[in-house]
């Protein structure tokens, strides 16, 4: 892990509310699909804690996908190309995809594109083309469209049906399922869906790797705020022991 | 580095004034990555107790005006597991480490105060007598005077090396546990622990950490804790660490003019873990424009 205090090189607003920033590497950003940094501005103690977003590139430049949900978002995404930002990363544990020739099958729930974007974008630079289905409430919220196009198959699903099937990105899932019973599944996005989905594996006993949020101060493992209640009675802390985790460690079913 | 910021708090020697905050910089050793954690002044490990613990329900973290709101429930890896783990590797860091321990009695803070007696490289020991987040010891020793020497006293009897003495902001007469604990031989005070607290997200109408109440830290508290300080430093003579949103040089001074003799940096590591390095390079230019050791400010504010 490093800790950078860097620049910002390039913004894109792909919709209202949505920010890829993309800042310089000294030399460079490394990190895998799944992995996150931890990123805080020089704005002083409003909000005071860094916080987290998955990796979206790395390379001479780094970039994260930032959706505007409070204080600390609004200020990232109101940044400018050459503002300062300090970068944290990469941290926990990313998706293992190493299991080729498999059909994957990538599952992105509203921001959680990000790092599911990260891993197709891989999985096809390594010669796979990944299924990639996405949901979000509206189209508005569906970004970054085009680059998951080029890297898989996509479908997408919105709630108010103003594109893709009209209804939840699980609907879809459980089509594809039925004709792919051997798929690996990969997902990241609300917790709800993240649910649903591990639920749908584990009845299964379809592998799957879920990436999970909580609200955490440190991403380093140092300060155990992420704690998650693993179905081994255990707690898991999502900055060190995940964010990626197996879908039977959290929703597996009791023995 | 040129040695004008070297400290002491009565037994204990330090490089610099200026340490990192239990429960806020882990073991120390997660952060040899990115920065030389034997530059800091001392290490205050997180909570120590002899078995390890799992710590509270989440969400156990959550931000607030300039500050945050913790309930871990002193989440480690006990006392055997700190010993052949973190601790072999800050040895080998040449890092200042200072154990902060955690009992559920006098007798347990006691007998890791015994096992660590034993144990090569620790500078000393931080009693914490007011960690708000547990169900049994933690502050309900550090509420009131006698329970504190109480516990100081066992502590004092178990082990010859330095005790700092962590107080709670929540003491009814803070001077007077601070007395009762020097009386009981403890060498320094740390002042403060975080103070509790609770929020509620409006939405779900539930409480914002799944203890329902936290501890209180950042720069939030700064205004409370350099109260108390001031006011432990006009009652005791021993050295006090100054606690509570420490984020840079000007935060430090401000402990120092109320009477501390080192600072703790806490919360602000989340902002950025070389938060103390960053104030001790800033400290030692201070020093030496100023011609003056850090002790020179200590208590020296104008009243
Ligand atoms: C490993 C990880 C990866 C993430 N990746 C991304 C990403 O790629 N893009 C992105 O936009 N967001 C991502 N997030 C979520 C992002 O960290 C939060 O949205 C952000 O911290 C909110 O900060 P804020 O100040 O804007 O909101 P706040 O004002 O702090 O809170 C606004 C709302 O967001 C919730 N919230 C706060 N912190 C978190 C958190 N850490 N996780 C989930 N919800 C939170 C609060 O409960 C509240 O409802 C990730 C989180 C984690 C833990
Ligand atoms: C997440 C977290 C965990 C903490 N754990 C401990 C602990 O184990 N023992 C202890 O004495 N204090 C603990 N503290 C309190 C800090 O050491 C410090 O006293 C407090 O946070 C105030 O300083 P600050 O405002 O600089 O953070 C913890 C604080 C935080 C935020």
């Amino acid at each position: 892990m490093k800790w950078l205090r860097t620049t910002i090189t390039q913004i894109e607003r792909p919709a209202p509310g949505f920010a890829l920033l993309r800042f310089a590497g000294q030399p460079e950003i490394q990190g895998e699909p799944g992995q996150f940094v931890m990123v805080r501005g020089a704005w002083g103690n409003d909000p005071i804690l860094a916080r987290a977003f998955s990796l979206v590139e790395v390379g001479v430049h780094g970039a994260i996908l930032v959706r505007v949900v409070g204080r600390g978002t609004r200020r990232l995404a109101d940044m400018r190309p050459g503002d300062s930002i300090d970068v944290l990363g990469p941290a926990g544990h990313g998706f293992d995809f190493s299991g080729k020739g498999d059909v994957s099958v990538l599952v992105a729930g509203g921001v959680g594109v990000a790092p599911i974007l990260m891993l197709a974008e891989s999985m096809a630079a390594s010669g796979q083309r990944p299924i990639v289905l996405y949901g979000a409430r509206g189209s508005g919220e569906l970004v970054l469209c085009e680059r998951l196009a080029s890297a898989g198959e996509v479908a997408v699903a919105t709630e108010d049906g103003s594109r893709g099937h009209r209804g939840y990105v699980t609907d879809l899932l459980l089509g594809v399922l039925e004709k792919q019973p051997s798929a690996h599944l990969y997902a990241c996005g609300p917790e709800g869906m993240l649910e649903a989905v591990a639920k749908m594996a584990v009845r299964r006993s379809v592998p799957c790797q879920i990436a999970l949020e909580s609200p955490m101060a440190c991403g380093k493992g140092t300060c155990k705020g992420c704690a998650v209640l693993a179905r081994s009675g255990q707690y898991l802390y999502i900055c060190s022991d995940g964010p990626v985790l197996s879908a039977d460690d959290i929703y597996g079913e009791e023995q | 580095m040129t040695g004008i910021l070297e400290t002491r708090l009565g037994p204990l020697k330090l490089k610099n004034p200026v340490l990192v905050a239990s429960g806020t910089f882990g073991y120390g050793v997660e952060y040899e990555d990115i920065m030389d954690i034997s530059r800091i002044g001392g290490i205050c490990v997180k909570g120590i107790s002899l078995t390890p613990r799992p710590g509270n329900p989440p969400p156990r973290v959550c931000e607030t005006p300039a500050g945050m709101l913790n309930a871990i429930g002193l989440a480690n890896i006990g006392y055997d597991a700190f010993i052949s783990g973190p601790l072999q590797r800050l040895r080998e860091l040449c890092a200042t480490v200072i154990v902060n321990t955690y009992g559920t009695s006098a007798e347990e803070f006691a007998e890791l105060a015994r096992r660590f007696d034993k144990v090569e490289g620790i500078a000393a020991l931080e009693v914490n007598i007011s960690c708000p987040n547990v169900n049994a010891g933690g502050i309900h020793f550090g509420m009131r005077p006698e329970p504190a020497r109480e516990v100081t006293r066992a502590v004092r009897e178990a082990t010859r090396l330095p005790i700092i003495v962590k107080l709670s902001p929540e003491a009814i007469d803070l001077a007077g546990v601070a007395q009762a604990v020097v009386e009981a031989g403890a060498d320094a005070l740390a002042v403060m622990n975080t103070i509790r607290g609770m929020s509620i997200d409006v939405d779900t109408r539930r409480p914002r950490l799944g203890s329902v109440m936290g501890g209180l830290s950042g720069p939030a508290i700064r205004p409370l804790a350099v109260r108390l300080v001031y006011e432990v430093h006009k009652a005791v003579s021993a050295p006090i660490i100054g606690i509570g949103g420490v984020t840079c040089l000007q935060d430090a001074l401000e402990f120092f003019l109320a009477g501390a003799s080192a600072v703790q940096v806490g919360t602000a590591n989340y902002s950025n873990p070389r938060t103390s390095l960053d104030i001790i390079d800033d400290f030692e230019t201070y020093c030496i424009e100023h011609h003056l050791f850090p002790s020179d400010l200590t208590g020296k504010v104008q009243i």
